[in-house]
């Protein structure tokens, strides 16, 4: 089991001998016990490091926002930054990196292993306890369960129970591409891959009837964009389904601003919501590495993890491809085999 | 709701035809000269430094300062650079088409409060339109002002704007006229248009000035200005900030408490300065 | 006016409001939303989403227009939906928003569409006994839990039953419309409501420290490196205004469906200001083109400029903004930062 401390001793050890410029981590926030991310910059800093099931955000998309950040400023990297991963924020770098994205030496991968559990879904406490993380005064991993407090005092919880999703189905919670990692390599057996896709498409069994499902999840998207803003993959400096990433340099010209294509209106209509989301998830398709944060973060629970892992099945199925397993092989839109299926093309 | 209360609709414009086209400056980011008038008996009156909101059916609407002197009523003027989707179309209009219009929009320069005094403009680029119908005011009530005078300042002598309204005002007006660089032909000052102010150094004696261009080129030119002796609220220019309803309501030309395009688009700069800086 | 109302039969109430369209919260694919109903069940948490839309929806066309090149367009105005709407099982929280949006929308340029919507709807209100979220501050913004602002009807649930209270003439009408099924409050009544009033308000809620000195103290805090460092994790989501109740930023946009005539509609829809290129100018130039600037923008709209302008706080403390935040911006917590280290200097 991972003592967070060490966590604490290992960033500040990395900052203190200037082997990186920051540690993007987690930290207690102001929300009850819950997590946020922090990235910090000084070894004294170190200590407000926190590891435990709050711990959901995705942290990968921090770097590729201190990239953007760079680039912007015209700077470049210097140092490698830290970055406290889990098993999917690793597969996530991984995806990143096939893509060039960064190279491995920019990153020092200071893994986190979820051994035989996984984060907490704020749902399923809130089922399970009639709270969420934010109203909690302290959480953490002891074993195969959470020990979280309430009001009423501590409680112990089989963390099956009330782990997301994407954890009981996840396949590597050890970050296996790491320079130093907390915690053991557990083998586990919590959920079959793709159980909640599976007992979806059981659920609504035809296909008229998911579209209609699709469509009413759909009607009530607000556009919020949270979906995309959360995606460490959607880094696209312009999203081409909405006007609200238009990149301007000096040199873009009037036409090139006149000209641009609004593929997707900004109405939260039931067609351009399902525009954006269609395009969006063939984006991600042999890319999403399941960290699920879409969904964790949708205001109003459209369950977008659904559509990924739809397209993630056909890659692995059709393609033998899981996304975000190593570097050394190239990713699954930009290689060709001569057996590839090509029976869907008519 | 019935037809009849939606009479009083803040956000439908008029409509009004296209008369007359004039290209000031070529090239990408050219400016063009348009002059409008009402359909079906519409029409509004504008103080100078107003704006108004121009819609190109289809493209949708773009906030531009009318350039025209209000005592000017039987048109409306507008000088638009292609800088985005909507004053792209713009350019794209030839005479006789149609476009929409609403306004007028946010506050003038409080041009009567000048009387008896001297008015020293200076504008640079594009930034000539917002303060163009001060001047046109000013000349058509030549006897109310004293001295006036106006630098202008172009990167070159093909992106000076009005050239020949400028040569007209030399009669009435001193005009100082510069490019950033030297060029071939040019006989007015080269450098930019803070240089060109300090070189002739206008005394800021029962003096208004009023200045419009390039953001930095206003910082430059405001600092100037003090140093000449002018004081804070001697000292007029206009901000400019990305809106979408003109109406203090779409929440995106705020600085700190006030809605450019309500308070400003006119400010001197003793409540400029009051500002936080975001714009 | 107050009455009571035993709660099997609120839906007997609702059928006795002929000419309203009704609206309750409903759970459905687990989110909280209002809509149409027949009768309502008021064990709601907040709703995913405040009422903010029943007056200033979404999406709002302004006018279609039709154009044949060189001639002139046939421009038509898209007058709102009539019809009177009720919407039962407001939170006094959210109810405050609706005075807020009226400030912005009917002075200085009346907004029809606005006024429109906001004309013909109602809203019936339920006190919290309990606070909906870990988040709730209304008592910090002026608000509490059993506040009547903007409300027509304010509900209370005494457990079998609900002290139902007038607030305006509207609510008046709609509690006359009731006829038998409310009758006059006992003394027992009274006191229970009463009972639980007090409760309400003296429950503990996360607090806006000192809120009076909040808006100058901001003015001061303006250049402070706290909003930097404050919005460092924030993604630029629009989650934190789209589910205020009091933000009102929009755009407005030309769809078109038809090229020769050109063909389509001018629409107004939601817009965040913490969306990256919200303030960009034409040029690239983006006034809060920065992460802090952005969020200093969205707190100090709330607690400073439209303090300055109205002289109210556009904060109605509903907690929606920090619970909703996927990475932990809390504006309760930002505030008290940005305030405090302001007041030190």
């Amino acid at each position: 089991m991972i003592n967070p401390q060490d966590l604490c001793t290992r960033a500040r050890d990395l900052l203190a001998s200037g082997e990186v410029r920051a540690v993007v981590g987690y930290r207690r926030g102001s929300r009850g016990m819950a997590a946020e991310p922090v990235v910090i910059t000084k070894p004294e800093e170190a200590a407000s490091l926190v590891w435990d099931p709050s711990c959901v955000h995705n942290l990968a998309l921090y770097l590729v926002a201190d990239r953007k950040r760079l680039a912007h400023l015209h700077q470049t990297p210097g140092k490698p930054i830290a970055i406290v991963a889990k098993g999917c924020d690793a597969r996530a770098l991984v995806v990143l990196m096939q893509e060039n994205y960064f190279k491995r030496e920019e990153v020092y991968i200071l893994g986190v292993s979820c051994e035989s559990t996984g984060v907490w879904d704020d749902q399923k406490l809130m089922q399970r306890l009639g709270c969420d993380s934010q109203s909690l005064t302290g959480g953490r991993f002891d074993g195969d369960d959470f020990v979280v407090t309430t009001a009423t005092g501590e409680q112990r919880i089989s963390a099956p129970e009330c782990m997301a999703d994407r954890c009981l189905e996840c396949r590597h919670p050890f970050p296996t591409m790491n320079n130093v990692v907390l915690g053991e390599e557990k083998a586990r057996t919590l959920a079959a891959p793709f159980a909640a896709l599976s007992r979806f498409e059981e659920a609504t069994g035809t296909q008229p009837a998911r579209w209609a499902f699709w469509q009413r999840q759909f009607e009530r998207c607000i556009r919020c964009f949270a979906c995309r803003s959360v995606c460490p993959m959607c880094y696209c400096e312009e999203c081409i389904v909405d006007s609200i990433t238009f990149t301007v340099a000096l040199d873009t010209t009037a036409a090139e601003k006149a000209n641009r294509v609004r593929w997707i209106q900004r109405s939260a209509t039931r067609s351009e919501n399902i525009g954006y989301h269609m395009t969006r998830a063939l984006h991600l398709a042999g890319r999403c590495i399941d960290c699920g944060e879409c969904e964790r973060v949708c205001p109003v629970h459209i369950p977008l993890r659904l559509l990924n892992n739809k397209l993630e099945k056909e890659s692995r199925e059709k393609f033998g491809y899981e996304p975000g397993v190593s570097i050394e092989i190239a990713s699954l839109v930009s290689s060709f085999r001569d057996d590839d299926p090509n029976d869907f093309i008519r | 709701m019935e037809e009849s209360k939606m009479g009083d609709n803040i956000y439908l414009p008029q409509l009004a035809r296209v008369i007359h086209i004039k290209e000031e400056v070529p090239g990408e980011r050219s400016i063009k000269t348009f002059r409008v008038e009402f359909l079906n008996g519409g029409g509004f009156d504008h103080e100078c430094g107003q704006c108004a909101m121009l819609s190109v059916f289809g493209r949708g609407e773009s906030m531009i300062s009318i350039a025209s002197s209000p005592l000017d009523k039987e048109f409306k003027q507008f000088s638009i650079m292609r800088a985005g989707r909507v004053t792209t179309a713009f350019h794209d209009l030839e005479v006789g088409d149609v476009i929409g219009i609403r306004g007028p929009y946010g506050n003038g320069f409080p041009v009567d409060d000048w009387r008896g005094k001297n008015l020293v403009f200076i504008g640079g680029g594009c930034g000539l339109a917002p303060i163009w119908p001060v001047i046109q005011t000013a000349v058509k009530r030549r006897d109310d002002f004293k001295h006036i005078t106006v630098f202008y300042g172009g990167r070159t002598a093909r992106d000076i704007m009005y050239r020949a309204e400028l040569e007209k005002l030399r009669s009435t007006a001193e005009v100082c006229l510069s490019v950033d660089k030297a060029e071939e032909g040019w006989e007015g000052f080269c450098g930019f248009v803070p240089a060109n102010l300090m070189e002739k150094a206008p005394s800021s004696d029962n003096a208004i000035a009023i200045t419009c261009g390039p953001p930095v080129m206003i910082k430059f030119v405001i600092n100037n200005l003090r140093n000449l002796g002018f004081q804070d609220d001697h000292i007029y220019t206009t901000i400019e900030n990305k809106m979408k309803c003109a109406l203090g309501k779409c929440g995106r030309c705020n600085v700190g408490k006030d809605y450019v395009c309500v308070k400003g688009p006119v400010y001197s700069w003793a409540d400029l300065k009051e500002l936080p800086p975001e714009y | 006016m107050e009455r009571m109302l035993a709660k099997e039969q609120i839906g007997d109430w609702i059928r006795t409001l002929r000419g309203w369209e009704v609206f309750g919260p409903v759970l459905q694919d687990g989110v909280w939303s209002y809509q149409p109903a027949d009768t309502v069940q008021l064990d709601h948490p907040n709703t995913a989403q405040p009422p903010k839309g029943f007056a200033f929806p979404q999406r709002e066309v302004f006018f279609t227009f039709e154009q044949i090149k060189g001639e002139p367009p046939r421009l038509t105005p898209v007058a709102p939906k009539g019809g009177q709407q009720v919407v039962f099982g407001v939170r006094p929280c959210d109810a405050r928003g609706l005075p807020r949006m009226d400030r912005v929308f009917t002075e200085t340029f009346d907004d029809v569409y606005y006024r429109t919507r906001r004309g013909s709807l109602a809203y019936v209100g339920l006190a919290c006994n309990q606070p909906p979220s870990p988040h709730c501050f209304c008592k910090s913004v002026g608000g509490s839990p059993v506040s009547t602002e903007g409300l027509d009807v304010l509900m209370t649930d005494l457990g079998d039953r609900y002290l139902v209270a007038a607030v305006t003439a509207t609510g008046e009408k709609l509690m006359q419309a009731a006829g038998d099924l409310l009758t006059e409050p006992t003394g027992v009544d009274r006191s229970e409501a009463g009972r639980l009033r007090l409760a309400a308000i003296t429950h503990p809620q996360r607090a806006v420290n000192d809120v009076a000195s909040v808006p100058p103290r901001l003015k001061k805090g303006f250049d402070s490196s706290l909003w930097e460092d404050l919005a460092r994790p924030c993604i630029s989501c629009g989650i934190c205004t789209f589910l205020c109740p009091t933000c009102h930023c929009f755009d407005i946009n030309d769809e078109t469906n038809g090229s020769t005539p050109l063909k389509g509609s001018r629409v107004r829809t939601w817009d965040s200001c913490q969306f990256p290129d919200f303030t960009m100018h034409s040029s690239g130039h983006n006034p809060r083109e920065t992460l802090g600037s952005r969020l200093r923008q969205r707190v100090c709209h709330k607690f400073q400029y439209f303090h300055e302008n109205f002289g109210m706080f556009q904060c109605v403390g509903c907690g929606r903004c920090v619970a909703g935040c996927p990475v932990g911006i809390d504006i309760i917590a930002v505030v008290n930062q940005v305030a405090a280290s302001a007041g030190e200097g």
